[in-house]
């Protein structure tokens, strides 16, 4: 077989310019390469190869790529056996995260202690996938964003390049600075804390829902506080029934940081109906009986900060229930044509419409604020109060159906 | 009556248009309702013609009334009475097929179909050589890679080994010999599939010199295809493995109690079986099958005795086998030798005899204590659940407590509302007249539960129930149901209820399985579900259950309810074929 080796080798390399077609010299070149890397004294005669029909060498070469997968590992493989030995749970967590990425899943590419021993405690392998799903979404936002900032970076520094001259023209007026804007919204909120109207999170709620979803709430009152404070009439918000150092208190210091303390909104351990008269007080909830016609001024509306992913009607109804407060829901239905999706909506969702009836009065306008995957569009009233006639006038002439009709209506309105 | 029928046989023909036709037999005329498809929907009603009265009979509770055997037109479109209960097998999917859900529920789905369809790659059928997934690769657009992707594509519609073993060798060759982990578990997965047992070794090969550990999906497809093999003692190797991160699943220990059978390793396999028992899986039924199948070659006293325990772990946990499990376990009971087992598939009369030998089936009613059990369950998790606000108000229950007290124990309680809305052709208080009417008529104590709201229907007909029944009626924002169910475990074990609701939600508040199961074989046993209304005639209730449906033994004889093949049954159904085996002596 050597023999063979040596003697072709010269051969091909001076046969090459004189008699060999191109596309046989590559077919040529590209046998013996893989001859000799594969080490391996099996293969047939290479001039044989050549000879033979096309079929046969496809059909040799479907096996080809397992001979050069096991020749090629053998010396990976002698250190990983001697490195496996510790029978380490959270080590066998780490290595499946990393037979699950060559695998193609969803995985984060760093993991921290604190998270391996999350996975490594979950029990099922569902759970664990789609924790491990959230990890990579996570890390992949956060990737984003930081491409995001650098591009932007760059833009604003080549900006500053071209335009240097631009800025220092003189100008009339005096340049709104972001600082300028914040201080702005600072007195705004002010004002709101001494003369606006309440609005109170309810936040009793820590014990029904999972640290997960409890994130969820925070982030949720975070960009509600924000739209809060860039509305042009902002409401004074209360934070009712926050624990000093409960969960609710730790997550929103632990986004908050050092901000936490000059927000200007009252948090308090007090329930809301130690700091208001019980009969001004409006529970929303969407599981409530009553509809809301318009906003009230005058009274206090109190939002359940509770996101409950795995859905669980009624829990602030029952609340409502139990302090014997009035409750009211969204005119949801009496505006849109919903289509799919459960009529709670995020708190974010909610202060957006909130503020909006507050400054507008204009249910069309401020519906505008519920996500339109859930609903077709609006209701037509027009069309509406038609229909309205036309059963009437049914009633008259014929006696039995419309009150079927009636009747159905309102057993949508009981029957969940 | 036989007389009447074939006069009003004659008639479909003339009322083509019209969907309802009645035919009361119970009192003294006939009635047809005419539904006047066009505009109005209104509804007329005429007299035929006149049957002389029946003789009274005794009056009984309608159970016992609700015979099969009256071939009668039902009026309504919901059910009808062919014999089978309410939670027989394939029951909900038959009524499910007769009431198409409306237009407006359909539309959503429909919009997500065809948003996930997108543009799949053609897999090619015969091995393609560099040249030819070169061109493959250039057509290509998706967002992945070419080659997960087309290896998926493959893997879904099952393609011949040989294209994955091409699509192989390019990668391969492009990639210095190499071909990467997801590659290679998706051409296991296709090796598996088309067991091929040596292509399964040679990738178990190359994966254990390659890799260090595998991670589970790839440990799952190997122990599958490994189990038949003579390596089949590597798949214990890998069960192991996958221990390290997590509890095996009941399909990993499916294929190595399998493999241990086939290799005649029957104590391995019961070893496995006990050790995937003690994790609280429920094994495959599959598992259980092959037990009984690999019994025939093994004659030993302590092998057939695990198995008869295996029937009793199916009774514990209210399992059925299926139809070729059921054979499995005929075949192995009768090849006992010199017990002369004899087993029939047979069912079981609505009276709770097997017609097969005759033996009773066991009772559907439960024992006192766990009657007691059961209510205070009831009132416990399904009413309070931790928050009496959820449900209901303290002030309330308080005062239904009181009621439920104060009043004598009910024949049988109404869902009102179920009950008003169960034929949407029927104006909602006028049929729940009509039901109430009729059954005081047979001098029944009744509870009608509903909601306040119902007050405002029609005035003189609420009346006319509140007259007939004793009424309840809860707040507009609480649930009604639970209250049912309380007043009909108070009043003791006679007492029925009439819903068509499952009930399912309820049962579901209940927090362990024990008491979910005497709920469910407590509902089975008392809940009726009305068929048909016919004005002035008595109600047809769809035939309620007296026996419990569970495995079940006498020493000299089993009892076997299994699925038959072709019928789906949900998991709040139970099945209706039995296997009867009885030994003679």
């Amino acid at each position: 077989m050597s023999v063979s080796i040596t003697f072709l080798r010269p051969f091909t390399r001076l046969s090459v310019p004189f008699t060999l077609q191109t596309k046989r010299r590559i077919l040529y070149s590209t046998v013996l390469q893989r001859y000799m890397c594969s080490k391996t004294p099996t293969m047939s005669n290479p001039e044989k190869e050549i000879t033979s029909p096309p079929e046969q060498s496809e059909q040799l070469e479907l096996d080809k790529w397992k001979i050069t997968m096991k020749s090629n590992t053998q010396e990976e493989a002698v250190p990983t056996v001697l490195s496996s030995k510790a029978e380490d749970p959270l080590a066998a967590t780490r290595e499946l995260i990393e037979m699950w990425r060559l695998l193609g899943k969803e995985v984060p590419e760093f993991i921290s202690e604190e998270e391996l021993k999350t996975t490594t405690d979950l029990v099922s392998q569902s759970s664990k996938k789609k924790y491990l799903r959230y990890l990579f979404l996570k890390e992949r936002a956060k990737k984003a964003k930081l491409i995001k900032k650098e591009i932007k970076a760059e833009a604003r520094k080549e900006k500053l390049l071209e335009t240097p001259e631009k800025d220092k023209q003189d100008f009339m007026f005096l340049r709104l600075w972001d600082r300028h804007i914040n201080s702005a919204m600072g007195w705004k909120g002010a004002q709101a804390m001494q003369f606006g109207q309440p609005l109170v999170f309810d936040m009793a709620y820590e014990k029904y829902m999972r640290p997960v979803e409890m994130k969820y709430t925070v982030s949720q009152l975070l960009e509600s506080e924000g739209w809060n404070r860039k509305n042009i009439d902002p409401f004074h918000l209360f934070f009712c029934n926050l624990k000093i150092d409960g969960d609710y208190h730790r997550e929103l210091v632990k986004r908050y940081k050092e901000k936490w303390n000059k927000l200007l909104i009252t948090t308090t351990e007090k329930s809301y109906l130690d700091l208001f008269p019980k009969d001004s007080i409006i529970y929303l909830t969407a599981d409530s009986p009553n509809v809301m016609t318009n906003f009230k001024h005058d009274k206090i509306y109190i939002v359940g900060s509770f996101v409950d992913k795995n859905i669980s009607p009624g829990v602030s109804l029952a609340k409502a229930k139990r302090l014997q407060l009035s409750t009211e829901r969204l005119p949801l239905d009496k505006y849109l044509q919903w289509d799919t999706g459960s009529k709670n909506l995020t708190l974010d969702q909610m202060i957006r419409i909130l503020l909006c009836l507050k400054n507008t009065g204009d249910w069309k306008e401020a519906l505008k604020f519920v996500p339109v995957r859930k609903h077709s569009g609006y209701m037509d009233i027009s069309q509406q109060s038609i229909e309205l006639i036309n059963t009437l006038k049914k009633t008259k002439t014929f006696n039995s159906l419309p009150t079927q009709f009636l009747n159905s209506r309102r057993q949508k309105k009981w029957h969940k | 009556m036989t007389f009447c029928f074939t006069r009003v046989r004659g008639f479909p023909k003339l009322w083509k248009n019209n969907s309802h036709r009645i035919l009361g037999p119970g009192q003294s005329y006939l009635l047809l309702f005419l539904k006047d498809c066009g505009i109005s929907y209104q509804t007329k009603w005429f007299t035929l013609q006149v049957v002389s009265p029946q003789s009274n009979k005794p009056v009984n509770l309608p159970i016992a009334k609700a015979s099969s055997l009256r071939k009668v037109e039902g009026y309504n479109s919901k059910q009808n009475s062919s014999g089978s209960h309410y939670f027989a097998a394939g029951s909900a999917q038959k009524r499910s097929q007769r009431n198409p859900p409306s237009k407006d529920h359909v539309l959503p789905s429909v919009k997500k179909k065809t948003l996930k369809v997108f543009k799949t790659i053609q897999v090619p059928l015969k091995p393609l050589d560099s040249k030819g997934w070169d061109k493959l690769k250039e057509d290509f657009t998706g967002r992945a890679t070419f080659e997960s992707c087309i290896i998926s594509e493959m893997a879904r519609c099952g393609s011949s080994l040989d294209v994955a073993k091409s699509l192989l060798a390019w990668v391969a060759a492009k990639n210095n010999g190499i071909v990467s982990y997801d590659l290679l578990v998706r051409y296991l997965y296709l090796c598996v599939f088309h067991k091929q047992t040596s292509e399964v070794i040679d990738v178990y090969e190359i994966m254990k010199s390659r890799y260090k550990c595998l991670e589970t999906e790839a440990s799952t497809l190997l122990i599958q295809g490994l189990s038949c093999s003579d390596r089949w003692r590597d798949t214990l190797l890998l069960l192991e493995d996958i221990k390290k991160v997590r509890v095996p699943s009941k399909r990993n220990y499916n294929d190595c109690i399998h493999g241990a059978l086939i290799h005649q390793d029957s104590n391995l396999a019961w070893d496995l079986y006990q050790e995937l028992i003690s994790h609280d899986i429920i094994p495959k039924l599959e598992t259980l099958k092959t037990f009984f199948d690999f019994a025939k070659d093994i004659k030993d006293e302590q092998y057939s005795n695990k198995l008869l325990d295996i029937l009793l772990y199916l009774r514990n946990n209210q399992l059925y086998p299926g139809e070729s499990f059921a054979h499995s376990i005929k075949t192995w009971f009768e090849s006992l030798p010199g017990e002369q087992w004899k087993g029939q598939f047979t069912t079981v009369h609505k009276s709770g005899q097997c017609l097969g030998c005759g033996k009773a089936i066991e009772s559907i009613h439960l024992s006192p204590e766990e009657y007691e059990y059961l209510k205070e369950k009831v009132l416990r998790d399904v009413i309070d659940g931790g928050d009496q606000y959820r449900k209901t108000t303290p002030e309330e229950l308080k005062r239904f407590k009181n009621f439920v007290n104060f009043c004598p124990p009910f024949d049988i309680v109404i869902d009102g509302l179920n009950v008003a809305k169960m034929f949407p052709q029927i104006r909602d208080s006028e049929l729940l007249l009509e039901v109430v009417s009729q059954l005081a008529k047979q001098n029944l104590r009744l509870l009608v539960l509903g909601r306040k709201h119902m007050l405002r229907w029609k005035k003189q007909e609420i009346e006319m129930v509140q007259k007939l029944a004793r009424c309840f009626f809860t707040d507009n924002i609480s649930e009604d149901d639970p209250f049912l169910l309380y007043a009909t475990l108070h009043s003791g074990n006679q007492c029925k209820f009439i819903t068509h609701d499952l009930l399912r939600d309820h049962k579901a508040c209940l927090p362990d399985a024990r008491s979910q199961r005497l709920f469910f074989k407590w509902q089975q046993g008392h809940q009726l579900a009305i068929t048909k209304v016919v004005r002035g005639a008595r109600l047809t209730f769809q035939p309620s259950l007296n026996h419990d449906t569970v495995v079940q033994t006498t020493g000299d004889s089993w009892h076997i309810p299994y699925d038959e093949d072709p019928v789906k049954r949900s998991s709040f159904e139970v099945p209706t074929k039995w296997l009867c085996l009885h030994r003679k002596t």
